[in-house]
């Protein structure tokens, strides 16, 4: 949660003339040799190395492995001694017709939900930063929080408890002779809204974390100054609250973007029999299906290669636009 | 051949565990799930087509042993069963095998996970074996996954791995097998099994079908020659007044509908009762001297409407149609659905689970009868729907000790060491009843979960005598039903496909679902058959055809 802070908190670009008044911190550093550094900086250094030692062998190192996108690959004889075949694993997977709809159904669910689902934990943490009582505050803290922690197949058999259709409303509707009812579980027609309520109930209170800490770093002053200004609580919202929201909210709409081509694996599997591969199949359930149950791994690697690429793009591209409307993003080049 | 409904998903867990809970404890058959897995192969095929034809001289010689007479014998190979337990019990092994040796099994279980540690079962077990086999259980659901992971790394192996074939992982006959496992052929083939009696009882179907690229690895679990059976709850049926008399597969809708109404629903998803019924051929059948794949049948499409309609009557479920098919189990035996397809193993466990609370329960399958009202064709199980390798080892000493302690573990029915395996200790984990039948201690609900079973077992027996009336109900029902059993086109064989066609058939899958919720329809089906053709079920039916020729 530290890094919004960061963020927000970053100095404006220094002009270039005010050389002088510039932080000490990154102009020396290029005249001290790295010797001297490295005794410096040593503590910092050892603090970080685990990290970075986790981070290359669960990370780095495995990424390696994606050579076997560009072989046909076996693990009984090692990506070592598998033949390479060139592109021929990237070609299959462009002309495959079920990784087409795989990709669509994956931006469907990132469109939609982007558009239904990131603003609702916006909305949560303005209208909570609003209560004033803070035990009532946290009491609904910890009920929005707590389905976060639910698994994935704990949430659809949930769901599948009360909408399905022996479910507590359908059967309901049946004792009250008011027909059969409908069966929102099993229409595909109406999947994509069903697996946005089921993330909005599971994640929206998760997500209001990283916005109600962003709110409480506003000094309750402004909004006083507001108010003796005469700013009634829509314009103070407008005004103060949603500025120092931006920031936070950019970072992560830019690291959604990131996230576009992944879309709820362990949800989606859950129900995709319910309502069928053709619209619940996406690319990370398409993968797992050629990889690991038809022991296609080549192929399987070459799929999620191309999708981690195109994610990448995402991120960088997202970024730069941030960078256009004068936002900080998620990183900068000092 | 591997596996009986073609295209199931290793990945499917409800499916293998709802199937598997039918076989448990008889070891009943379950139909097994990725036939396609089978194996596979990238670079040339070690010509996979080698290991049927040549099985004959690998498996060991078939010297069957009689130690009691069955109260109701084997009619057409379907299961023998006995009402009683024989006052004196035979010891098959007269000395103890093991020397001690401390050996790693991987096994998978569908219940509890028993304590390993001071479990007084497990000690008596080893002490008869004479050997200290430590078990590494998985839950069976999972245990596809872990054997996949496990399989990938040979040195991480343990000594005795169980596999069940449906949890056959990719590239198994062609790549795992002859470099992690150790080749039997040498210690069993033909004579050589003599000093080990109770493996000779096997029976050679279930052998042949451990036999890959023609050399025996594996030791089977013999299974059922009728595996699956449309079961109803008998009890609640006649707490209505209804008798069943299902004649067709009209008749099974029309009684589903029937029995649908409140907050009850008449069936299960009955895709594989649908495939019984209308003799949906497990992989091939042969139409003149061309070899038809199962998806191009007429069989096959007559079964996807039948399901079809079911599904549009409104009797199924509405979690079976959301695909919930893990709780399948759990709604037919609370009665929230009265019809349901289930391995015939499933049969005494659902009485072991229920009659406690419910002393009337009691669920009946339905005798077998063909979708039209003619003769059916029941397709016979595998031979073997699980089986167990060694690992390779240049110490001949160990191979020995091991399948020496497989041989007591094979004992059959009737036997001291089949009573031990199967009740434990008496005054331990069971006490005799006034009937003379054991009764199961608290005990033997923690510490007695089957496990040593999924090393090896005898040819298969039914003797759940605990539960009154079942042995008549099920032997009965089984020699019934075993005079229709056919063997299927490459029976008993195990037939190593090459990998690139391993996802071929994959569309059926999510097809076979879409069609039976009416979310797509026969023209889906026909094109699904053009793509499966163009994408290499043509080679596979030259793959096929070759095997064939070679053997005519």
């Amino acid at each position: 949660m530290a890094l919004p802070e960061l963020v927000r908190r970053r100095p404006p670009t220094t002009p270039p003339e005010s050389g002088k008044a510039a932080p000490p911190a990154p102009v020396p550093t290029r005249k001290i040799g790295w010797r001297v550094r490295l005794k410096r900086d040593r503590s910092l250094l050892l603090m970080v190395t685990p990290a970075i030692l986790l981070l290359a062998v669960f990370a780095y190192v495995p990424m390696l492995g994606n050579v076997i996108a560009w072989q046909q690959y076996s693990p009984y004889t090692g990506f070592l001694h598998s033949p390479y075949v060139g592109w021929v694993n990237f070609e299959r997977v462009f002309t495959n017709p079920l990784f087409v709809t795989a990709v669509e159904n994956t931006l469907l669910i990132t469109a939609f939900q982007l558009v239904f689902f990131f603003p609702i934990p916006i909305l949560l943490a303005l209208l909570l930063n609003s209560v004033v009582t803070p035990r009532i505050r946290t009491t609904i803290q910890s009920i929005v929080y707590l389905p976060h922690f639910f698994s994935w197949v704990l949430v659809v058999t949930l769901f599948q408890q009360i909408f399905g259709g022996a479910g507590l409303i359908n059967q309901t509707l049946r004792d009250h002779g008011l027909g059969n009812g409908f069966d929102m579980m099993t229409n595909p027609d109406t999947f994509l809204v069903l697996i946005t309520m089921q993330s909005v109930w599971k994640d929206a209170g998760w997500g209001i974390i990283i916005f109600l800490a962003a709110l409480s770093t506003v000094p309750p002053e402004q909004y006083e100054a507001a108010a003796v200004d005469g700013a009634n609580r829509w314009r103070r919202m407008w005004h103060i609250s949603l500025p120092a929201l931006r920031p936070v909210i950019i970072l992560l709409l830019i690291l959604r973007l990131g996230d576009a081509l992944t879309v709820g694996f362990e949800q989606l599997i859950l129900q995709r029999g319910a309502v069928g591969a053709d619209v619940a199949e996406v690319i990370d359930t398409y993968v797992y299906y050629q990889g690991v149950v038809y022991g296609d791994w080549s192929f399987a690697a070459a799929a999620g290669l191309v999708k981690g690429v195109v994610s990448l793009a995402l991120v960088l591209g997202a970024n730069k636009l941030a960078h256009v409307f004068g936002e900080s993003g998620v990183y900068k080049r000092a | 051949m591997n596996a009986t409904p073609t295209f199931g998903r290793l990945g499917d867990h409800a499916v293998d565990r709802r199937r598997f809970l039918g076989l448990i404890a008889t070891g009943a058959a379950v139909v097994g799930i990725p036939g396609l897995l089978t194996s596979c192969t990238t670079a040339p095929a070690p010509s996979s087509s080698a290991g049927a034809a040549a099985a004959g001289d690998v498996i060991p010689k078939y010297i069957p042993i009689t130690y009691i007479d069955p109260d109701y014998p084997s009619v057409n190979g379907s299961v023998p069963g006995f009402e009683s337990i024989p006052a004196e019990l035979v010891q098959s092994v007269t000395s103890v095998p093991g020397s001690g040796l401390t050996i790693t099994a991987m096994t998978p279980l569908w219940g509890t996970i028993p304590p390993t540690k001071g479990n007084k079962y497990y000690e008596a077990v080893n002490e008869m074996l004479g050997s200290d086999i430590q078990f590494q259980i998985t839950d069976g659901n999972v245990y596809g996954d872990k054997l996949a992971t496990v399989l990938a790394s040979a040195k991480d192996v343990p000594d005795w791995v169980c596999v069940p074939t449906w949890n056959l992982p990719p590239r198994f006959g062609s790549e795992i097998v002859e470099n992690v496992f150790q080749d039997l052929t040498p210690f069993l083939a033909g004579d050589k099994v003599t000093p080990y009696p109770n493996l000779a009882n096997i029976s050679s179907d279930a052998w042949k079908f451990c036999v890959f690229n023609g050399k025996l690895y594996g030791l089977p679990f013999p299974g059922e020659v009728i595996t699956d059976a449309i079961f109803y709850r008998r009890d609640v049926l006649e707490g209505l007044g209804i008798t069943p008399d299902v004649k067709n597969g009209q008749d099974l809708i029309d009684l589903a509908v029937e029995l649908t109404g409140g907050s009850v629903w008449g069936a299960e998803d009955l895709w594989n009762s649908a495939a019984i019924i209308h003799s949906v051929p497990p992989k091939w059948k042969l139409d003149g001297d061309t070899l038809v794949h199962r998806v191009e049948t007429d069989e096959y499409r007559a079964a996807l409407e039948w399901n079809a309609a079911l599904f549009a009557s409104g009797a199924v479920h509405p979690d079976a149609v959301a695909d919930q098919s893990g709780e399948a189990k759990a709604r037919f035996q609370s009665g929230k659905s009265l019809i349901a397809n289930d391995g015939v193993g499933g049969w005494h466990e659902a009485l072991r689970d229920n009659l406690a609370a419910n002393p009337s329960y009691w669920q009946q399958p339905f005798d077998p009868f063909e979708a039209g009202g003619g003769t059916p064709v029941l397709w016979k199980g595998n031979p073997a729907n699980i089986f167990s390798f060694i690992k390779k080892t240049d110490d001949e000493a160990k191979i020995t000790e091991l399948l020496a302690i497989a041989n007591v573990l094979a004992a059959p029915y009737g036997t001291t060491e089949y009573d031990t395996i199967n009740n434990g200790v008496e005054g331990v984990h069971y006490t005799r009843g006034g009937d003379g039948l054991p009764v199961p201690t608290e005990l033997a609900a923690t510490e007695l979960q089957p496990t040593y079973i999924f090393l090896v077992d005898p040819p298969i027996s039914e003797s759940h005598v605990q539960y009154p009336g079942y042995v008549k109900a099920a032997s009965e029902w089984k020699a019934n039903a075993a005079q229709y059993a056919t063997d299927p086109l490459f029976y008993a064989q195990q037939i190593v496909e090459p990998q690139q066609y391993a996802s071929i058939g994959q569309p059926f899958v999510d097809l076979e679902k879409d069609i039976s919720r009416g979310r797509k329809g026969m023209d889906d089906l026909d094109e699904a058959v053009e793509t499966w053709k163009s994408s290499g079920g043509e080679e596979l039916r030259a793959f096929y055809q070759d095997i064939l020729d070679q053997q005519s």
